[in-house]
């Protein structure tokens, strides 16, 4: 069985536990339901078509769609969610626990390891907690911390909630890299070089057809 | 991301192995990475386990984890951009078009 280095193995065992935790809009139990929807739905082999909604949920269906069908979803997507009914910072929130699952998974899955084990919901509401001033962005659909539009789309992209935000970056210095590593173009862990880092990068992007 | 750190590497980067999945990318090791991704990007586990295995046998189990992490990384980021709508500025249109271009991306649903 392959070694994992220390940190990321870290840093994939406190994404597990942020999702078990309350969250700003939902329970940890809660959060476990989307992470489990986003985690089938990323290693199914018979995946339903991306417009299907399989669970009549919406947090549920925007998680399934969003960690099998990403590519696909658009703005008149999320509107459709929100005129529906969800707050769009229930959306943020079902980004956060789908973009914390989903790389753990997915690097269990590549490297030919056991998938973790989920940690049990930790008990308690959720928290409300959320970014002191919102604001509509022209970068995202999805309201960012005020003030809007100062730093790059993915960067603002779940400052509105501030647990989101710190997890996904934990997670992308452990995976990647920090921004300090990120400012040296000729920086690496020793094993793979920029150039080689930026080519899985870039595929893997352009299988899962991102645009940006 | 890919032209700017590979011209300041001085090791150019083939962008045919991004759009194809072809070739190595005139990266060391480029054609095992390449294979690699294009395993965890599909549904068949004996090819990701052989792609896995050339790629540890060509540059070590700690490269082939690290590689793993990465892509996961972007596993994670493509969701955070695509679940945000997330677009670059239109004064950067003007210089990302030719990229786009060379990227064959501007017909994805995504594309904002």
């Amino acid at each position: 069985m392959a070694f994992v280095r220390g940190d990321l193995a870290d840093a994939h065992l406190a994404a597990l536990r942020h999702v078990a935790a309350p969250g700003s809009r939902f329970t940890g139990a809660r959060r476990l339901q989307i992470a489990a929807v986003a985690r089938d739905a990323y290693l199914t082999t018979g995946p339903s078509r991306p417009w299907e909604r399989p669970y009549g949920d919406a947090p549920l269906d925007v998680a399934y769609r969003l960690a099998r069908h990403a590519g696909t979803i658009s703005q008149e997507w999320y509107e459709q969610i929100v005129t529906e009914g969800t707050h769009p910072l229930d959306w943020v929130e079902v980004v956060g626990i789908v973009v914390a699952a989903v790389p753990v998974y997915a690097f269990a899955r590549a490297a030919g390891l056991p998938a973790p084990m989920t940690p049990d919901a930790i008990d308690g509401e959720a928290h409300g907690r959320e970014a002191a001033e919102l604001a509509p962005a022209t970068l995202n659909w999805v309201p960012v911390a005020a003030p809007a539009d100062r730093t790059a789309s993915v960067v603002q992209a779940l400052s509105a909630l501030p647990d989101e935000w710190d997890n996904l970056w934990q997670l992308a210095g452990a995976q990647y890299m920090s921004d300090a590593q990120m400012a040296d173009p000729l920086w690496s862990r020793g094993t793979l070089s920029r150039p080689q880092m930026e080519l899985i990068a870039g595929r893997i992007s352009r299988i899962r057809e991102c645009f940006f | 991301m890919l032209s700017w750190s590979s011209t300041t590497a001085s090791t150019p980067a083939d962008l045919a192995a991004i759009t194809e999945g072809t070739g190595d990318g005139g990266l060391p090791n480029g054609r095992e990475l390449i294979d690699f991704t294009n395993a965890v990007g599909g549904v068949d586990e004996a090819a990701l386990a052989a792609a896995r295995d050339a790629l540890c046998a060509s540059a070590g189990e700690a490269f082939m984890v690290d590689a793993a992490a990465v892509i996961a990384n972007f596993e994670m980021m493509t969701r955070v951009a695509d679940g945000t709508g997330a677009r670059f500025p239109n004064e950067s249109a003007g210089h990302r078009t030719a990229l786009d271009q060379r990227l064959d991306i501007g017909h994805f649903t995504s594309a904002r």
